[in-house]
């Protein structure tokens, strides 16, 4: 025993002193992750943030993208597409692919409304939809168990055994049809026995034009703010280090300040003139600041006074990001926006200092990086005085083709771009690297962000013609400025936390979910109802479908499936290890078929709400678009290698098919480039996704 | 006393190969019993057989003084006999827990409700392993980030706490540093302490002398004995393992080449 005591002699001890108090269940090894590092390293974060910009994309280049005609059919668009990139993501946390998943979809609907019909030299069976539709769910599971099956006995790639389960459908879509009604359009579901019944829950949509709501407004506001408010409450409650006993002084300053946010909308609301918005809006202003510092009174602990230096590389990121912002409005400002003038004739005479500057540049940055590697020989010499040569004169050229091609409005459009995000950037780095260690500092850096963008809403608003960036993005902004200074206020005040505290950690969550399901009813109510003005301004009608809550209810099942159950494990496992997962006594061979079976059903559940809404279904449908479930899931941050992956993060994907699929045309682009779009979204996604998966491991 | 495993000239052919043959040992509860042998000398068959991974040739094998034929490694776990794989049988994305309780995770719960006790399997993780003297940060750390002889720790806890009662551990130490074999040498008596029966298997017998009651050496498929610790000194244990007169005619050998 003495010698293995030898040997472990340093082995970690745990425990020992310095735990703080007032947390349980934590271990003080660990360092307390903030709740935007959590988020950071979950699975469907790229997918997200990519939905988030290619929203505000199409939103800024499109008429209608932000509104309720925009919105709803690209929900509906997302739904069919969502509800099997959700279950095919299953599938590849699982370590398998379904190739014939697309043509199923159109396989099972066919089959249901064959089941149904009574008529041609065969006749289909004649059966009430009550039969039919569990009938066709049974051979939907068979497909599913087929493949599982298949793929287990054989140990063939699920790629091949499910491609041949593709072209075997393909095949019996078109044979049977033909076969039975002699046409490759199967329709008529209308016709079935049932159809009353089943309709409500397959095909049933919401006009949103019918369904006028004039409390809609106020109810909506009321939502949103409230959910706001939940939040910041669990912002805060993840980030600063509770007080007790609590101070209940801040909590009447906090509900006060609410108060007189909602009092400011309200003026803001209800008045009209310079006068009553500059006031409405030094109402919000001061409120927030109270209910925000009213807030962290009331719960977390003051902090002795920080110091407020800011030294070395931050002051450096501080004035570069406040003059690339300057730049960029200045650049704005300066620029004619109308002009179709090409650089070149609006720089006159100074294009030629221009083309020799950057030759000059061009031929310094390949002189450095070649001057070591050309002593080493002759040829490396001659080569390289060859390579700076040429990208002297490639520089000095693109300059000049540069200056030739882009109009004055184009260079003002990318220099008002560059300057202000990039200077935004360059602060928000800023206060990044103050962090934890200078409060204080990071709280002025935070305060110039705010009036920077406070800056920024007000000259877009100076300089834009249409109402989508005079009102929507300037209240968005100047918002997200009222946010961004009340928290620097607040941070540079009170402590935040370095230990984790699970209790408050659960608060937060729950906090978190209720203000966050408060937002989303918000956004529903606006959507699903209208307005009497807005019918009187002819706003174009809209439709919500069913599918979109058969799409919720899926994603919200298959999410909780793979995190909360045993077989949900079991998926993860299987598509780890599958051979560690058997060993330890796992049913793999199980999970996978019912996976497949899963894949099946979701086909079965796509094709009835294909068939319910268009009463029709041709032979093709669904024929190809196998790849576009796998690429949303694969965008939704699922590896292609299996193990790793979220259902939230496929739905998200779907979302990003479906913009792309509505925005295209909405922008006006030949729906052609979708393709090509999709292209360098599946690989932008891909390498991002790569990249936060190795920050996940590493940060583990 | 009646042990908790005999083997009694246990044999496996695979066609005209003889992997094993005339394999009689025992393993007792709260002892360890090493078996080593160079590549090739049959260990691996050994433990296959005993986790019903394959079925014996012939012989008979006793659990507990009744005769017994695993045909799957479920029915061996069953059993309560745990085996620890090289390759370690885990799962590296997924976390500690998770792994910890694969294939048997608590649930609460009526189904269609039923789910992991998430808290519970957490818990129980971190206390198991405390108990065992393995000390993890954070459970749901993914196994993937623990080093080799943390992932055998895991492995080994796991193994304990679904009531193992025979342990058997397939080279845990030949793919660590020196160090980390210690630690790993560690368990193996804590689990030995909780009164399992291990069964140690290794080529290195600097890792099976401090920790085994008792050791069998195999070598091309035969047993060459079973030896109680007091019965053969460390030298001899080592001059057994390494084939003997083969080693000693390979340092002469050596020798003269170097001239």
């Amino acid at each position: 025993m003495s010698e293995i005591a030898a040997a472990t002699g340093d082995q970690p001890v745990g425990g020992g002193a310095g735990k703080p108090i007032g947390v349980e269940g934590v271990d003080e090894r660990l360092a307390y992750r903030g709740v935007f590092q959590r988020l950071l390293i979950r699975p469907e974060i790229g997918a997200i943030i990519g939905a988030a910009a290619i929203w505000l994309f199409f939103w800024a280049v499109t008429g209608g993208f932000g509104t309720a005609g925009g919105i709803l059919p690209t929900m509906a668009v997302a739904a069919n597409l969502g509800i099997m990139a959700v279950v095919v993501s299953m599938l590849m946390i699982g370590g398998e692919f379904d190739l014939s998943s697309g043509a199923a979809t159109g396989t099972l609907g066919i089959v249901t409304i064959l089941l149904v019909k009574d008529v041609g030299e065969l006749g289909g069976a004649g059966l009430s939809l009550y039969i039919a539709i569990p009938l066709s769910l049974v051979v939907a599971l068979a497909i599913g168990w087929t493949n599982g099956v298949v793929v287990e006995r054989t140990g063939l790639p699920s790629f091949i055994v499910t491609l041949a389960m593709f072209f075997v459908l393909r095949g019996f879509k078109l044979g049977f049809s033909k076969k039975i009604i002699d046409n490759i359009s199967v329709g008529r579901v209308d016709e079935g026995h049932g159809y009353d019944f089943f309709v409500k829950i397959f095909g049933s949509s919401w006009a949103r034009n019918d369904h006028t709501w004039d409390a809609r407004d106020p109810v909506y506001m009321v939502l949103v703010l409230a959910g706001a408010a939940l939040l910041a409450l669990a912002l805060y409650e993840f980030n600063f280090r509770r007080r007790s006993p609590f101070n209940p002084t801040g909590m009447f300053a906090f509900l006060g300040g609410l108060a007189g946010v909602v009092a400011g909308i309200a003026i803001l609301h209800t008045t009209d003139g310079v006068g009553a918005n500059a006031l409405a809006a030094l109402v919000i202003t001061g409120s927030a600041i109270v209910a925000f510092l009213g807030l962290a009174v009331w719960r977390y602990e003051r902090q002795s006074a920080g110091s407020v230096e800011i030294t070395g590389t931050s002051l450096y990121l501080v004035v570069g990001g406040l003059v690339a912002i300057g730049l960029g409005i200045g650049a704005a400002w300066a620029l004619d926006v109308d002009s179709q003038q090409t650089v070149l004739d609006l720089v006159g005479f100074a294009r030629w200092p221009v083309v020799i500057v950057s030759g000059v540049v061009g031929f310094r940055m390949s002189y450095q990086r070649l001057a070591t590697h050309m002593a080493v020989s002759h040829e490396a010499r001659v080569q390289g005085i060859v390579a700076v040569g040429w990208l002297t004169l490639l520089s000095a050229f693109g300059a000049y083709a540069f200056m030739f091609m882009a109009t004055e409005q184009g260079l003002r459009a990318m220099l008002f771009a560059t300057g202000v995000i990039g200077g935004l950037i360059t602060l928000a780095m800023a206060a990044h690297r103050l962090g934890r260690a200078l409060p204080a500092a990071r709280s002025v850096v935070l305060f110039l962000i705010a009036v920077s963008i406070a800056v920024i809403a007000f000259f877009m608003r100076s300089q834009s013609g249409t109402p989508k960036f005079r009102a929507e993005a300037f209240t968005v902004l100047l918002a997200l400025a009222l946010l961004i200074l009340c928290w620097g206020i607040v941070s540079a005040v009170f402590v935040q936390r370095r230990h984790g505290d699970a209790a408050a950690d659960r608060l937060a969550s729950r906090v978190a979910i209720v203000g966050g399901a408060a937002v989303i009813a918000g956004v529903l109510v606006r959507l699903l109802f209208t307005t009497q003005d807005e019918i009187d301004a002819g706003i174009p009608p809209a439709q919500f479908r069913v599918e979109f809550l058969w799409f919720i209810a899926v994603t919200l099942v298959a999410t909780y499936v793979l995190g909360k159950t045993r077989f949900g494990s079991w998926i993860f496992a299987v598509g780890g290890n599958k051979q560690a997962a058997r060993q330890i006594g796992v049913p793999a061979a199980r999970t996978k078929t019912q996976l497949f079976m899963i894949v099946s059903a979701g086909a079965w559940l796509v094709g009835l709400l294909l068939a319910f809404r268009l009463n029709t279904i041709q032979s093709g449908t669904g024929n190809g678009l196998e790849f576009e479930y796998i690429i949303a899931a694969v965008v939704g941050g699922t590896a292609l290698t299996g193990g790793y992956g979220s259902v939230f993060g496929a739905a998200i994907g779907a979302f990003i098919m479906a913009m792309s699929t509505q925005g295209i045309p909405a922008a006006r682009w030949n729906s052609d480039w979708r393709f090509a779009f999709l292209g360098m979204i599946l690989l932008g996604a891909v390498i991002a996704n790569n990249f936060i998966r190795k920050q996940a491991e590493a940060s583990r | 006393m009646t042990s908790l495993i005999d083997l009694d000239n246990v044999g496996k052919f695979y066609g005209n190969i003889i992997a094993l043959k005339g394999v009689t040992t025992h393993v007792n509860a709260g002892e360890v019993t090493c078996v080593l042998g160079d590549n090739g000398a049959g260990k691996s068959t050994f433990i296959k057989i005993l986790a019903g991974v394959h079925q014996r040739d012939e012989g008979d094998i006793e659990l507990e003084g009744r005769p017994v034929n695993f045909e799957s490694p479920r029915e061996a776990l069953d059993n309560g006999i745990a085996t620890v794989y090289q390759d370690l049988a885990m799962v590296p994305l997924m976390s500690v827990w998770r792994n910890f309780f694969l294939g048997s995770e608590p649930t609460k719960g009526v189904w269609p409700f039923r789910r992991v006790d998430i808290d519970k399997a957490k818990a129980i993780a971190k206390d198991e392993m405390g108990k065992m003297g393995i000390d993890i940060r954070d459970t749901d750390q993914s196994v993937g980030t623990l080093s080799g002889g943390e992932r055998q720790s895991v492995a080994i806890a796991r193994a304990v706490y679904f009531g193992a009662k025979v342990l058997i551990l397939d080279e845990p130490t030949s793919a660590l540093g020196v160090k980390q074999s210690g630690v790993v040498l560690k368990y193996i008596i804590a689990a030995r302490d909780r009164g399992l029966g291990v069964i140690f298997i290794t080529h290195n017998p600097h890792h099976a002398y401090p920790v085994g009651d008792r050791f069998m050496i195999l070598n091309r498929g035969h047993s060459m004995g079973n030896f109680a610790k007091d019965d053969l000194p460390r030298d001899e244990l080592i001059r057994m393992m390494a084939g003997g007169a083969e080693l000693e005619a390979l340092a002469h050998e050596l020798e003269s080449t170097e001239r």
